[in-house]
């Protein structure tokens, strides 16, 4: 080995060796302050609207399971969704690139399957905080109150060509008490039964 | 291999249009200069009796995989913009003996036939219109040999969390693995010439 190469391995070995150093860490080891970050920044979840585009764009970098029973599934399930127990989760090979969208009948089933994934190293995991409640209100029956204001008209604008392309109806000039509310507005109502407003979805 | 500036898109579509080739002839210039052009050099590597080919592409690999890591822990390079390709494990084992099996019989492996073309040479051309007609082959029997193609799927698995330890031990061992390939290649080569 001539003086060159044996530079070239050394410098190579001790790169080698501060990487071990520097990055010590089991890919099974979690780095919570990490995760509690990304919570905190909203990071770990999809909004329904969001969700919905990207299915109706064909977007081809997003997976939807759906972690909720067969009949519930078999009764209405968010168009390209998959069904997966939590058991089946935790074995489950999923492209790590991609997006991995969970959702169940409220949020936290897919809370728990989002800290599963992400123990997993699925880095691009989220969750639709509200589940099908969400999907079904904002997505397949969103609604515009007769006093709307522009943000609201601009964001119902954008959900009812959601609605439409899902085959849901979006209804106009509603009073007040009949707008759904979640973790996207700020009206302090009671949220209506999700279980049915689901039965009635596409 | 233009991650992550396409990715970025740091160098906008034109910029990319104007990088692609500069990269590829940078790239077949550092394919030729080992002589890696040349068949019975690389074929030289199946009889173990010029490892050229191992020392060349070991090397790339270990800057490559030094490079992305520290720039990566340095803040240059945001190694989750870079695409993973997925593993399908029988699939791919298959492919790599078909190509092993081509390379050997060709002497060339698709970089390799492009620098001979380039060079002039008739078998780097040969080699080309094989390649590309194996394309066209894989593509008319597809559906045909899908379902073996998708078998097996692993994801985008790395190394390292395959034998479930830290990036840094991952990068390690490969490390240790290629440099203890490299010493031992030499002692080869030297034995049999």
């Amino acid at each position: 080995m001539n003086r060159r190469n044996a530079a070239l391995a050394a410098t190579a070995a001790t790169l080698a060796g501060a990487a071990a150093l520097a990055d010590f860490r089991s890919p099974m080891e979690v780095d919570v302050a990490q995760l509690a970050a990304e919570i905190e920044a909203g990071d770990d979840h999809i909004s329904a609207l969001d969700l919905g585009e990207r299915i109706m764009k064909g977007d081809g970098d997003i997976r939807v399971l759906d972690l909720r029973t067969e009949a519930e599934f078999g009764e209405f399930h968010i168009p390209g969704a998959r069904l997966i127990s939590i058991a089946a989760l935790a074995k489950e090979t999923l492209p790590r690139d991609a997006t991995i969208a969970l959702y169940s009948e409220g949020g936290a089933h897919a809370a728990q399957a989002w800290v599963l994934l992400r123990l997993r190293g699925y880095r691009k995991a989220v969750v639709l905080r509200e589940g099908v409640y969400e999907w079904v209100s904002r997505v397949v029956e969103p609604r515009l109150a007769a006093d709307a204001t522009a943000a609201e008209r601009t964001e119902f604008e954008r959900a009812a060509v959601l609605s439409r392309y899902f085959g849901g109806v979006p209804r106009t000039g509603v009073g007040r008490s009949e707008l759904r509310t979640g973790y996207w507005t700020d009206a302090a109502q009671a949220r209506p039964d999700a279980r049915s407003i689901r039965r009635r979805g596409c | 291999m233009t991650a992550p500036l396409t990715e970025t898109g740091a160098l906008g579509s034109t910029g990319e249009l104007v990088a692609a080739p500069l990269i590829g002839m940078a790239f077949g210039w550092c394919l030729e200069r080992p002589g890696l052009g040349y068949a019975p050099k690389l074929a030289g590597q199946f009889y173990l009796s010029d490892l050229t080919v191992y020392k060349v592409m070991f090397s790339a690999l270990l800057t490559a995989m030094l490079g992305a890591f520290w720039l990566d822990r340095m803040g240059l390079l945001n190694l989750s913009l870079v695409s993973m390709p997925e593993t399908y494990v029988l699939p791919q084992a298959l492919g790599g003996v078909l190509f092993g099996a081509g390379f050997l019989v060709a002497g060339l492996c698709p970089g390799t036939s492009c620098v001979a073309a380039a060079s002039g040479r008739l078998d780097g051309f040969c080699v080309i219109g094989g390649m590309l007609g194996g394309v066209a082959l894989f593509h008319a029997v597809f559906p045909w040999v899908q379902r073996f193609y998708e078998s097996t799927a692993l994801g985008s698995v790395t190394f390292a969390e395959m034998l479930n330890v830290s990036r840094g031990m991952g990068i390690a061992l490969v490390t240790l693995v290629a440099l203890g390939g490299f010493a031992i290649a030499g002692r080869i080569e030297k034995a049999r010439s």
